[in-house]
């Protein structure tokens, strides 16, 4: 068994759009003989290109769309797992990530290292991905590959070692000298599917010995073998080389350099030589569990199939028969029949249909062994839920979810609409748990929630596309909330006699700021002030008027109660009493206590060419924001900034036009603080009149 | 309240002369060290005492990313505060922000009219007027000279008080005050030099030029917290 998940190769194919990645990924489906047809992606000619695009759309719906596509090549089993394109950063986008032993970043040849590379790279990073870069499109005119090996270093920070060399570039582009076996490779054929082997053109070969005596001198920093072999002037074999790069690579301390056309067919073979033999497999990766007994823990899992199951679920996708989950399994194995237990819920479900997903088709399988992907029919569960054996009780992510910070109203133009929006909603706040999504009381609207307006565009635009439910949005609202600044005291008595059975309750007691979000409540009362069966109604007084802030209906957060005296009625004391009691004392003592408003602040990064750092600085300080700093890097310039959300809106529009579209900002919540009281008084106008509006 | 404090307990108020900025305007100061021994910590201790008292420092890096930068502020003010309630130290600290800039450059890309050229956008657009700049990781060769000479006339039109951080090495040759081999042709124009010299377990803060005609206790670099202290 330990054999066969050696040769497991766990992959994903990161770049930035436009860098080739669906041409590569194509072809790589071609080399592997799961597609039979090469076809292009911008269409052949004029005609029939619109044609020509729905149905290739259609075909790449199967098999470069698909979450996790199936392959095989020199007896290894790669499964390509599809990392999200967006560039904002969500749970979804971890999620892809964590399921992922190794990855092929795809650069473009002409256009280098650009700021989504940048992005990608940086979740790579945070998730300790080790990765192979590949740079595309050498048959472009303009293309440099050497450039982009150089921002490699010097933007992304990458330890380079160049396993290749371009024979010609450009439209000259023949093929590749490979730097380990010091041969050139061609690729004849009408698709290229046939390597032609041959020395390296005699004008290359200087260059080719230069760059492999970096290479070694690379490589032997992590072989000992291979430097005493360049020492004692022995021979160097290629193995000693490949082993060497191998454990740079998964340490992620170097990162080996391919090259060529995925377009033009040149290159291709070489690089899925380089993924059987420089990524992990599953054993190598250390994967973490989360052990929920023990406060989230880090624990590390072993690969080992015969130990109790861990597997994540990591994409859902609706097809023709239904729900299809997406399983990646860390620990132990899942077969047919099997009873797991989904941690989040604590659901026993039993599995029903297991199945491998080719590029074109599904294949029925009993197993999935630890280190394998695999897929689920007919299992009800969310993105990112964990499944278990019995007994065990780990987490592979953190069940902390951020509370959103925007909202949204979105109301659908006709009935189909309607319909098929709510299906949208229903699978995004499963895939997504920071997207949510409720039908307001008050306005009878839907309301979506999330991270950033960015995040909430990206569903409505995915509810057009995939759902055709046409919608129209409200503007954007902030989600601010309220807290209270100093202690206060109250007592309050709820006395109501007229007509009907009486109400009578006294609360007492009092109220600080604390940190915690939630309310802290505490029951100090003695000698039965307030009889037992009716503390429980006091707290849910006091949290009912936590989801509503009497200062401006907002949700209140960071305070502790403490009831410590009060009194009731032997006839007239009721839960009802004691709950409007609650909530009266609440408000007596809130308004006491030096309400405040606070808004969430958002860490802005705004990536810009140099020449439009003063334009974006004075763009950010226009935004009640604090500029940290710029970090200036070559021709492009980081500027850091915290700005309060509600000053957010529109920011990405304002900030194309003044940078001609060349700068890209990225946003995630910083933390909440108290809104100035210029603008907390404007609020509570435009709360009044809101009010006044609702009431007229 | 803090605030006040603070400033009257900072004991660097022992290397300046009268005026309580120790440098005048326009004036230059570098911080000496070997590698790791302390120069970010006490170049962000400055500018901390500078921005408690309501001034603007420019940070500039040429090795370090701005997280890392803030990193060191967060890490000495922490220290710093320590004593004080968890509320009101966020609050000082939200306060202090900003009239703090940190900008950082490669150090090949660093030029003097580039900085000003950033300098006159930050003023221009209102965003930001720097009092005090610090210069983290500046390359003192043989060419330093010209850039530094440039840099004067920069600091002069502008008013600034500029610190810069000096890399010493062990085997460096010394001239007769003690001022190292790198430093020695451009220490005209500095008006204070500091250097910080582990001796065993302490770190010495010693004034090789500049500072008061009555010098004040000795100062030392609290090795634990990475603190100026004048008692240890």
């Amino acid at each position: 068994m330990k054999n066969a998940i050696n040769k497991v190769r766990n992959i994903g194919i990161s770049a930035h759009i436009d860098s080739g990645k669906t041409t590569l990924t194509e072809r790589i489906l071609f080399f592997t003989k799961r597609i039979h047809a090469i076809h292009d992606v911008k269409g052949k000619d004029g005609v029939g290109a619109t044609m020509d695009s729905m149905d290739l759309e259609k075909e790449r719906g199967i098999t470069i769309a698909s979450a996790a596509t199936y392959c095989e090549w020199l007896g290894h089993k790669i499964n390509i797992i599809d990392t999200p394109g967006h560039v904002d950063f969500t749970i979804e986008v971890e999620r892809s990530l964590r399921v992922l032993d190794g990855a092929i970043l795809v650069l473009c040849a002409v256009g280098g290292v650009q700021s989504q590379s940048i992005t990608v790279d940086q979740q790579m990073k945070r998730y300790n991905v080790p990765c192979i870069a590949f740079i595309n499109k050498c048959d472009r005119s303009g293309a440099n590959p050497f450039r982009v090996i150089d921002q490699l270093k010097e933007k992304l920070g990458h330890n380079t070692v160049t396993l290749q060399i371009p024979i010609g570039l450009e439209a000259d582009l023949e093929g590749v000298a490979d730097l380990v076996s010091m041969k050139a490779l061609y690729f004849d054929g009408a698709n290229g599917e046939d390597v032609r082997i041959e020395d390296i053109p005699q004008d290359l070969l200087e260059e080719a010995f230069r760059r492999r005596e970096d290479l070694i001198d690379a490589a032997s920093m992590f072989s000992d073998q291979l430097t005493e072999a360049v020492l004692e002037e022995k021979e160097v074999t290629q193995d000693m080389i490949l082993s060497a790069v191998r454990t740079g690579t998964l340490s992620r301390r170097l990162t080996p350099v391919f090259m060529g056309s995925a377009y033009k067919n040149k290159g291709v073979q070489p690089l899925l030589d380089a993924v059987t033999k420089l990524l992990p497999c599953p054993y190598d990766v250390k994967n973490e569990a989360l052990d929920m007994d023990n406060g989230e823990t880090p624990i590390i899992l072993s690969a080992e199939p015969d130990k109790p199951l861990v597997a994540l679920a990591f994409k859902l996708e609706e097809g023709k028969y239904g729900q299809l989950t997406y399983i990646r399994v860390y620990q132990g194995s899942l077969s047919k029949g099997d009873t797991i237990i989904n941690v989040r819920n604590g659901k026993k479900i039993k599995v029903g249909r297991v199945v491998r997903m080719h590029a074109d088709q599904m294949e029925d399988i009993e197993t999935i062994p630890s280190g394998y992907i695999g897929a689920l029919f007919g299992i009800d569960c969310a993105s990112g839920d964990t499944f278990l054996s019995r007994g065990l009780n780990l987490a592979m992510t953190s069940m902390f979810v951020p509370e959103p910070v925007i909202s949204l109203s979105i109301v659908p133009k006709d009935n189909t609409s309607q319909i098929n929006m709510s299906k949208a909603l229903n699978r995004f706040s499963k895939e997504d748990p920071t997207f949510r999504t409720y039908v307001d009381d008050e306005t009878k609207e839907t309301i979506i929630e999330g991270m950033g307006e960015l995040h909430l565009e990206v569903y409505v635009e995915r509810m057009r596309r995939e759902y055709t439910a046409e919608v129209a949005t409200g503007k954007p609202r902030v989600a601010y909330r309220e807290t209270i600044t100093r202690r206060s005291e109250f007592d309050y008595i709820h006395k109501k006699q007229t007509g009907g059975a009486g109400q009578y309750g006294r609360v007492a007691g009092y109220m600080e700021p604390v940190t915690a979000t939630e309310l802290i409540f505490e029951n100090k009362i003695v000698g039965g002030r307030i009889p037992t069966q009716f503390i429980a109604s006091c707290e849910k007084g006091f949290r009912q008027c936590m989801q509503k802030g009497p200062k401006m209906e907002f949700p209140v957060t960071g305070i502790k109660v403490v009831i410590n005296d009060g009194a009731s009625h032997a006839v007239d004391s009721s839960e009802m009493a004691f709950m409007a009691a609650a909530r009266g004392a609440f408000r007596e003592g809130y308004f006491k206590a030096g309400p405040v408003i606070h808004e969430p602040i958002m860490k802005v990064v705004v990536e810009t060419p140099s020449e439009f750092q003063g334009s974006v600085m004075g763009l950010l300080n226009q935004r009640r924001g604090i500029i940290v700093g710029s970090q200036d890097e070559g021709p492009m310039c980081v500027v850091e900034a915290r700005i309060p959300l509600a000053e957010m809106f529109g920011f990405s529009t304002v900030l194309r036009s003044a940078t001609q579209g060349k700068a890209q900002f990225t946003m995630e919540l910083g933390s909440y603080k108290q809104v100035p009281n210029s603008i907390a008084e404007e609020l509570l106008k435009k709360a009044e009149t809101q009010k006044k509006g609702k009431s007229s | 309240m803090i605030k006040k404090e603070l400033v009257l307990q900072n004991p660097l108020r022992f290397i300046g002369d009268k005026t309580e900025d120790i440098l005048p305007e326009g004036g230059f100061g570098a911080v000496l060290a070997r590698a790791g021994v302390g120069k970010t910590a006490l170049l962000v201790q400055l500018a901390l005492h500078t921005l408690l008292k309501g001034k603007y420092v420019l940070h500039i890096s040429l090795d370090d990313p701005v997280n890392k930068i803030s990193l060191w502020y967060k890490e000495v003010f922490r220290h710093l505060t320590q004593s004080y309630d968890a509320k009101k130290r966020s609050k000082l600290w939200e306060d202090l922000l900003p009239y703090r800039f940190i900008m950082t450059f490669k150090v090949e890309g660093f030029s003097v009219p580039k900085l000003e050229e950033r300098l006159t956008d930050l003023k221009e657009q209102n965003i930001f007027f720097p009092q005090m700049v610090l210069i983290d990781g500046f390359n003192f060769n043989e060419s330093a000279r010209t850039s530094l000479s440039e840099f004067k006339s920069l600091a002069q039109n502008h008013s600034l008080h500029v610190w810069f951080s000096v890399k010493t090495h062990r085997h460096e040759t010394h001239g007769p005050d003690g001022m190292p081999a790198s430093l020695l042709d451009v220490s005209d124009l500095f008006d204070v030099v500091i250097q910080l010299r582990p001796e065993g377990k302490k770190i010495h803060v010693i004034t090789l030029k500049g500072g008061p005609a009555d010098p004040g206790p000795a100062l030392f670099l609290d090795p634990a917290t990475m603190l100026v202290k004048d008692t240890i």
